[in-house]
């Protein structure tokens, strides 16, 4: 390929670039008609090129070396692009006007998704959407989580018009779905509780600093008043702040009580247990005049648990609103053809067997049901792993979930919504979730033993103060339950689990339950899908033998086709500049034309040779060769000379062979399971070494080889990202969807990167072990803690003053240790999945450096 | 000592206040997306016209 490394201007000038090959400066594919740069390279737009000129003529060029070490930016990469049209259409239904829109100043207020948004100008770009289009009073836009907070005027201007003109730039709009509103209502009100806890702690200890130096010996009006001020700050504290952990600690204690089991107690028990006995007493000692306070621990305490609480929240969000923007990417309308032959967009629930709806090319098919006109040629690979498209025409089955790819279709329905074969595998997928037994963690499996130990200890501490010193027992008693008190320890899994999320989500993986993290390492047993997963999913040039310049000749003359096949050779070699004259396509048997003067011929080898000559034998063993692997075989022929063979089909992706390696090294067990025909699955097994593939394999029976894997005592790891995978995803132990994935596949996995190919896996292994060798030590950490504490507490030797010292030291250090876990660190980027070469990562939203953004504000794209 | 009796209702009332002005922040939806206004910073107000770009050409 010949894309230049990015700080290299090394392309040719004018020369043929693949309509793939990253932009110089931004990293996006340049498209058909690439803009130059002064020295020749090929950018996505002409801001673009004169950004990079302009960076290249002040001697800034090293900005793109300095840009190439960031993290590369978490870009949603998916093949079920929705629609365009159609999303635009949905756009502009009045039911979504009414349901998903509300009354603003100005007009109405939405929320839309906006895909493709990474960096400081597609926000400057998006943000002058009020300056540009008429009708339009506000734009706001939310960069991580690339939704945009629009006020608008229905009556001026429709919001179709507002996508259009996103759309010119290269942004996808999607209408948002509204659930996400209560998680940021939630993820609010514990905000503010987080920061009224930290209030009232602030001052309490601001008292307790005047108890500890001398004042709290005193037995004066003063003391007294400071320890009245304390209790005055330590209601709400409790009241209000730990009001989360004493609803949780008793319906643990009541489902405990019920179930006779120890076992169903907890972590927030003994913290409940703990906050309510320090501040109880404290409150008691103030009533009396007697005894020491702990009010300052015990409200540092409170505040430092609801912070770890709410960092792991907001994780938890940000991964849930991942999946939610990549689902929005589907629209819930189809094209119905009503009685006069009209074509209305509807809801896809009030589509009926019987209906006929019109399905585009390039749109999903949205109901089973038959061909009624046209013919086309269909992707089934979401649905059965296929990797070739396969013709369809008049009385043809077609299923939901599959892409039309080359002409319109008319199809009558036989089956809609629940009905469908994805709508019956979906609603498996969705039953599933209650089935599954929930795993739970370690920290809160032991909370029961915890209990009991805390209870013997106290017990222990009574009976030996009783017998040393009786008027000592109570205070004694007290500081034990106040110092085990299991802060460090309820901190210390969620938090480091938080921070590894996190860390995640900015490398492209979102992990969607904590416990899928701890599960990702107890893995042994891995299976991976073929078409999608290990391969591309879709046709590309897998192979070729002969004269490069042939093959770009066959592209140029390819670029005026169709078919599946020409597009895969069109984006693999780029278009020249070459005027293409008399152009004839053959059906099912290639096309002819002239491409500056020379004759040539693509297509079927017979068809070529039929034009030509015979192909040399070392050619025709080659295809038949790749025509065994699943491939299919092309020739070209230039000026009535047979010039070039080669074979476009479902190529494996690059980094498939290193991870299929890899984790055979750490002894894992790699199984494959496809839809795809068995034979071009022992292929693809081959090449990777693996030994137990099984090709032709239907949804219902991946799932069924997965929990076989189980019953063989695996714990499965499921990697795929079609329909047909979901069930095997929801099955195993944890679900992986690669980048790409359909929909059903990202529901049903545990986890799913959004970077595209199976690289961001092996990333995904290594950071889980990290995170959970992180809390381990943080568990380790912790319960030595409370272990030395308890200790210390039996021993009469923790007062008040020890534990406010050693509390927030422990719950320090746990953070301190969780915030510098190596997990999921930031690496350069390494080599995509695509042909190019080392992709610039482009602006990231990390660093993008104030000059280019503000001058790449005249492109026509996002730079 | 007596002054403690100033200074810590002081205190309290600073406390109260930085909560009520927290309260207003949260609820105002100031932490709901910590990045980009850090972003929005680097860009150019509307008053000042970027380097020969004053505004982009849609079709361009």
């Amino acid at each position: 390929m010949p894309a230049p490394p990015p700080s290299v201007p090394a392309a040719p000038p004018e020369g043929a670039v693949s309509p793939e090959a990253p932009c110089a400066h931004c990293g996006l594919p340049v498209g058909r008609r690439p803009a130059r740069t002064a020295a020749g390279e090929a950018c996505c737009c002409t801001g673009c090129a004169t950004v990079r000129d302009v960076l290249a003529a002040s001697g800034l060029g090293e900005t793109y070396d300095r840009l190439r070490t960031v993290a590369p930016s978490a870009r949603p990469a998916g093949r079920p692009q929705a629609p365009e049209a159609l999303a635009l259409a949905e756009l502009d239904r009045p039911e979504f006007l009414d349901g998903s829109t509300r009354p603003a100043e100005g007009g109405r207020a939405v929320d839309l998704f906006v895909d493709g948004v990474h960096c400081a100008a597609c926000v400057w770009l998006v943000e002058r959407l009020p300056y540009e289009v008429d009708g339009v009073s506000a734009a706001r836009l939310d960069l991580p989580r690339a939704r945009l907070s629009l006020t608008f005027d229905p009556d001026r201007v429709r919001l179709g018009d507002v996508a259009r003109w996103l759309a010119r730039f290269g942004y996808a709009v999607r209408p948002s779905r509204p659930e996400a509103g209560e998680a940021s209502a939630a993820e609010r009100s514990l905000l503010v509780r987080m920061g009224v806890a930290w209030a009232l702690a602030g001052n309490i200890m601001l008292v307790a600093f005047a108890l500890y130096s001398g004042l709290g010996a005193e037995r004066g009006g003063l003391a007294t008043a400071a320890r009245w001020f304390s209790l005055a700050l330590m209601v709400p504290a409790v009241g209000y702040g730990a009001a989360p952990f004493f609803r949780r600690a008793w319906a643990s204690a009541r489902a405990a009580w019920r179930a006779r089991s120890l076992r169903h107690l907890h972590l927030d028990t003994p913290i409940a247990l703990g906050i309510a006995v320090g501040a109880g007493h404290s409150a008691w000692a103030t009533v009396t005049g007697r005894g020491e306070v702990w009010f300052d621990s015990v409200a540092v305490l409170i505040a430092a648990l609801l912070t770890a609480r709410w960092l792991q929240l907001r994780s938890r969000r940000l991964a849930g609103e991942a999946s939610d923007r990549l689902l929005a990417l589907v629209p819930r309308v189809a094209r119905r053809v009503g009685p006069g032959g009209a074509v209305a967009v509807v809801d896809l629930d009030d589509v009926r067997p019987g209906d006929t709806v019109e399905v585009p090319a390039g749109e999903v098919v949205p109901v089973d049901g038959v061909v009624t006109t046209g013919a086309s040629r269909l992707d089934r690979a979401a649905l059965t792993g296929e990797a070739r498209p396969e013709p369809v025409d008049e009385g043809a089955p077609v299923e939901a979930g599959t892409t039309n790819l080359t002409a319109p279709l008319r199809v009558r329905a036989t089956a809609v919504g629940e009905a469908t074969r994805v709508g019956r595998l979906l609603a498996w997928v969705e039953r599933g979730e209650v089935r599954r037994a929930p795993v739970v963690l370690w920290a809160d499996r032991i909370g029961g033993f915890f209990v009991l130990t805390v209870l013997g200890l106290a017990v222990l501490t009574a009976g030996l103060w009783l017998w040393l010193d009786p008027a000592q027992m109570p205070a004694h008693l007290v500081a034990l339950l106040v110092v085990t008190c299991p802060c460090a320890l309820g901190m210390a899994t969620p938090l480091a689990l938080a921070v590894a999320s996190g860390r995640a989500a900015r490398a492209g993986i979102f992990v969607k339950s904590d416990a899928a993290v701890q599960r990702l390492t107890e893995v042994d047993t891995v299976v991976l899908d073929k078409t999608g997963t290990l391969t591309e999913g879709r046709m590309e040039l897998a192979e070729w033998e002969g004269s490069g310049a042939a093959l770009d000749l066959a592209a140029a003359l390819d670029a005026h086709a169709t078919h599946p096949v020409a597009e895969a050779i069109v984006r693999a070699r780029g278009v020249g500049p070459e005027p293409v004259t008399d152009i004839e396509a053959v059906a099912g048997q290639g096309v002819r034309g002239r491409v500056g003067g020379a004759a040539v011929a693509v297509g079927r080898p017979d068809w070529v040779e039929a034009l030509s000559a015979p192909l040399p034998a070392r050619w025709r063993r080659a295809l038949a060769a790749w025509a065994e692997a699943g491939h299919t075989p092309v020739a070209v022929a230039v000026d009535g000379a047979p010039a070039a063979v080669l074979a476009v089909g479902d190529r494996l992706r690059a980094e498939a062979a290193d991870l299929v390696a890899g984790l055979q090294a750490e002894g894992k067990a790699v199984h494959i399971l496809s839809g795809d025909d068995a034979r071009t699955v022992a292929a693809v097994a081959g090449r990777l070494g693996v030994e137990s593939a099984r090709g032709g394999v239907s949804p219902e029976a991946k799932r069924e080889a997965v929990a076989a894997l189980q019953d063989a005592g695996g714990v499965v790891l499921m990697v795929g990202d079609g329909v047909n995978d979901a069930a095997a995803l929801r099955q195993a132990d944890v679900g992986a969807a690669v980048g790409g994935g359909t929909t059903a596949a990202l529901v049903a996995a545990d986890l799913f990167l959004t970077r595209r190919g199976v690289a961001p896996l092996v990333d995904a292994l290594g950071g889980a072990e990290q995170a959970m060798r992180t809390v381990r030590r943080l568990l380790a950490l912790s319960l030595g803690y409370n272990a030395v504490g308890a200790a210390a507490a039996v021993a009469g030797l923790v007062t008040p003053l020890v534990a406010a010292a050693a509390m927030p030291i422990s719950s320090l250090a746990v953070v301190g240790l969780a915030l510098l876990q190596p997990s999921f660190a930031a690496r350069p980027a390494p080599a995509g999945d695509r042909p190019a070469p080392p992709r610039p990562d482009g602006p990231s939203r990390l660093a993008a450096p104030p000059r280019p953004a503000a001058l790449a504000d005249a492109s026509p794209r996002p730079s | 000592m007596n002054v403690l009796y100033v200074l810590v209702p002081l205190a309290l009332a600073l406390a109260l206040g930085g909560v009520a002005a927290f309260r207003w922040a949260v609820r105002d939806g100031q932490f709901d997306d910590v990045e980009t206004p850090a972003l929005r910073v680097l860009l150019d107000d509307e008053e000042a016209p970027t380097d020969g770009a004053p505004s982009p050409p849609p079709d361009a």
